[in-house]
């Protein structure tokens, strides 16, 4: 309970339906600054941890507080205007493939502008100077007018990145942003990201599927394992099999693990 | 595929075979009842004799007449089209789960486009005319308002079927739910939205021919004046430049059409492209390297508009054609938009002459009319299936022995697509006499033109990987048909015919209005009297029989 925080979850627990759990109890306090890595297998909870803190998915039980605001009690427009700040890389890179990479990357300002758009001429002259401008900074400016599902994957998760990036996030989220590239698009796509979080000493909560990836870019490993947190440490220090046992298909071990990491 | 070839059949399956069974003795019987025999048609060959003296020679009007008729006709068309597009894009986004803002709203819009589609057009045109007099806006008003049942039921699917990761993220960005239909929704419909209002002006165009018949404007009205003073030199010779017409513009969407959607993507379009590789991507020459766009460049320019490459100009060119189009159409039919705005009130009070329902003492005769349309309906599927299976068959590329008699085939498929129905039951009446027989012959044959296509559509898409496997092993073009191509195509046969009696039942119904047969014809006695409460009846029965068999559809599509 810092007063820093700037993401807390306190007992978070959500169902989908009468026996599956998403969440299980999970609290979570991340501080301004601190880059947090979530790591689990598939289907431990990971995306549902992250659509919680953008006010996509609602808890069940247990609260969640971002960037001041009380997400469960929060309302519509006070919701839009927190998504605004947050910003979200997802691992299917979910541009809209038919309209132009520079009109993607405008759409990253909606929440600033009034009404919907659709075609790159509604949005206003300086915004669409302004997505060039991150268009550049992920290195795709020359692909501003191309139609975006005619980029390799890992062209479109750098537009992703620009899209978000337009939005001026304050504590980017990204949801396994390169479990769908090949090793090269990868590590560019994770150079970026680095990059952009350490220049503007931003909040990052980031999922990933690769020990190494975590180790190397985290400030603090949080495991999951269906819907529970199972390991919650610094990566100082932290060693690469500790951090395998998340991924241990043995449930028992799970709070052998925690009690060591207290 | 595979899995299913090695299916063993469930109980299931048993009994949905057997369902089929018995639907097809129903019509077999309904055939059979209706006396459609070759007696029938050597007592009609006299008539056609006489037939065929009193058209020929043709008479075509001037050229400028024709050009004439059919602007207005197309006029008509293209803004009854356009209206109902535009009143079905906020019907779909309500009525599709995806989109809609509560389940009240979606339960309501999909009840609008049920009831669109449960109200014929021609039943709308005459209550229409009642309120605006003859004329074009009689016409875009009845068609544009029965258009919604389909327009809108299809687009409601299409928006149901997209990927909904773009308008997460879009949600994700803090943007309202109008800007995230906006950024994230229309995008990927639009061009089954297109496909679909380009479909729906070839129906129209049809149905245009119809509504003639009870005083809308255009070629149809003046086919039917020359019917009414039994001049048929010069009704069938309009009814040949109708036919011309459908044929021309069919052709014009279709290539549109595929166009928009590509070949391979005429039943489904794909829910997200996979991620590909930089060098197998078609993209535009001009775009890839303008030197402009490189980037520090760029911003030094500012360059923030695209530049004006050949799609750019192209898709510009469409946009202007189709202004151009709109524009011609309103000053053409001398429909205003503000016009129909305001006739929009004057509609729903119209619309309010159907209530109560009311039997008008004659429920029983109608019940049995209601027979009559559902044989007319079951033997004219049965026709259709017979003629359709040998021809469908012979259009697709796969299956056709040689390349030009699938395109031989597919341009029998594609005429009589293009003949109205009326214009063939009009024919068949005139062959056959008065009377059901007529109905079923009528709707049998152009029933070919859907079905026909659809058999051979579903025919080239099936998954040509058994087929080849067969053919390696040495089998003949028609075991090869047979053991692969054919159960591969059964689901979607039973799933065509079950559409197409669902179709001819609605046809029988309106067929019946110019003698061929069942209960249209009380209906449009019913109108004609201005007894509204009965016409309301009929279409209730004409309703629950179509909702019988579409339900009939869904329990047999989960079987196969
Ligand atoms: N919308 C949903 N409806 C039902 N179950 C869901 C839904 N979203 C996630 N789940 C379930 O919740 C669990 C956690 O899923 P998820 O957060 O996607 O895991 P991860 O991202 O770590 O792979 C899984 O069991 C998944 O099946
Ligand atoms: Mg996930």
């Amino acid at each position: 309970m810092s007063p820093a925080a700037v993401v807390e979850l306190t007992g978070v627990t959500k169902r989908f339906g009468p026996d599956v759990l998403g969440l299980d109890d999970v609290s979570l306090s991340v501080a301004a600054g601190e880059v947090v890595v979530l790591l689990g297998l598939s289907g431990s909870g990971k995306s549902t941890l992250l659509r919680h803190v953008d006010g996509l998915q609602m808890p069940t039980s247990g609260g969640v507080r971002v960037l001041g605001v009380d997400v469960p009690t929060a309302g519509g427009r006070e919701l839009r205007m927190l998504r605004r700040r947050i910003g979200f890389v997802f691992q299917q890179f979910d541009l809209v493939g038919s309209r132009t990479v520079l009109e993607n990357v405008c759409t990253g300002a909606l929440g600033r502008l009034r009404g919907p758009r659709l075609g790159l001429p509604t949005y206003p002259r300086g915004l669409r100077r302004e997505a060039l401008e991150h268009l550049d900074r992920v290195g795709l400016a020359d692909r501003a007018f191309q139609r975006a599902d005619t980029l390799s994957g890992g062209q479109q998760q750098r537009v992703a990145v620009a899209r978000a990036l337009m939005q001026r996030p304050e504590v980017p989220l990204a949801d396994e942003p390169v479990a769908s590239l090949d090793p090269e698009s990868s590590a560019q796509v994770m150079d970026l990201l680095k990059t952009i979080s350490r220049e503007n000493s931003l909040t990052v909560l980031c999922s990933l599927h690769q020990v190494d990836l975590a180790l190397g870019w985290g400030d603090r490993i949080v495991g999951l394992r269906t819907g529970r947190t199972v390991l919650d440490l610094p990566t100082d220090g932290l060693d690469r099999d500790q951090v395998m046992a998340v991924y241990s298909r043995v449930g028992a071990d799970a709070s052998a693990l925690l009690t060591t990491a207290g | 595929m595979t899995e299913r070839l090695a299916a063993r059949p469930s109980t299931g399956s048993t009994a949905a075979m057997v369902v089929l069974l018995a639907l097809l003795a129903t019509a077999v019987w309904a055939f059979a009842d209706l006396r459609i025999n070759v007696a029938t048609f050597v007592d009609g060959a006299a008539r056609a004799a006489e037939f065929a003296e009193r058209t020929f020679p043709l008479d075509f009007p001037p050229p400028g007449e024709i050009l004439r008729l059919c602007g207005q006709t197309l006029a008509i068309v293209v803004l009854a089209t356009l209206l109902s597009t535009i009143l079905s894009v906020p019907l779909a986004l309500l009525a599709a789960a995806n989109t809609t803002p509560a389940r009240s709203a979606r339960f309501g819009a999909r009840a609008l486009i049920v009831v669109a589609r449960a109200v014929p057009d021609v039943v709308l045109a005459i209550v229409f005319v009642r309120v605006f007099g003859i004329g074009a806006l009689t016409g875009v008003l009845a068609m544009g308002l029965h258009s919604i049942g389909m327009i809108g039921k299809m687009y409601a699917d299409a928006i149901e079927q997209i990927d909904d990761g773009p308008p997460t993220a879009l949600r994700a960005t803090g943007a309202t739910r109008l800007q995230q239909i906006a950024g994230g929704v229309l995008p990927p419909v639009l061009p089954a939205f297109v496909a679909v209002g380009l479909h729906r002006l070839d129906i129209n165009l049809r149905v245009s021919v119809v509504l003639g018949f009870v005083g809308v404007e255009g070629i149809g009205y003046a086919i039917a004046e020359s019917l009414r003073v039994l001049d048929y030199q010069r009704g069938i010779a309009l009814a040949l430049v109708v036919l011309g017409l459908c044929i021309v513009v069919e052709l014009i969407s279709g290539a549109i059409r595929t166009a928009l959607l590509g070949r391979g993507e005429r039943t489904r379009f794909a829910r997200k492209p996979a991620p590909r590789n930089d060098e197998e991507l078609g993209v535009d020459a001009d775009l890839t390297r303008d030197p402009r766009l490189r980037s520090a460049a760029a911003l030094v320019e500012g360059l923030v508009s695209p530049p004006w490459t050949a799609r750019r100009i192209s898709s510009t060119a469409y946009g202007l054609v189709t202004a151009l189009v709109v524009v011609a159409s309103m000053s053409a039919s001398g429909v205003a938009p503000l016009e129909l705005l305001g006739a929009l009130p004057r509609v729903v009070a119209g619309l309010g002459l159907f209530f109560p329902p009311d039997g008008g003492g004659i429920l029983a005769l109608l019940f049995a009319e209601l027979l009559v349309t559902i044989k007319i309906a079951l033997a004219a599927t049965l026709i259709g299936v017979v003629l359709s299976l040998p021809i469908g068959a012979l259009a697709a590329r796969n299956v056709a022995p040689s390349p030009q008699i699938a395109q031989a085939a597919r341009l029998v498929i594609l005429t009589i697509r293009g003949i109205p129905e009326l214009i063939l039951a009009i024919v068949f009446v005139v062959i056959t006499g008065l009377g059901e027989v007529a109905g079923a012959v009528a709707l049998g044959v152009g029933a070919v033109g859907l079905l026909g296509k659809l058999v051979a559509d579903s025919l080239e898409e099936v998954d040509p990987g058994p087929e080849r496997a067969l053919t390696a092993t040495g089998a003949t073009r028609t075991q090869v048909f047979f053991a692969a191509t054919v159960p591969a195509g059964v689901r979607a046969l039973v799933a065509h015919v079950l559409y197409l009696l669902d179709t001819n039942i609605r046809a029988a119904t309106l067929l019946g209005i110019v003698g061929a047969g069942g209960i249209g014809f009380y209906l449009l006695n019913a109108s004609r009297v201005l007894e509204f409460g009965v016409v309301t009846t009929i279409l209730l029965m004409v309703f629950c029989t179509v909702m019988l068999v579409e339900l009939l559809a869904i329990w047999l599509r989960g079987r196969f």
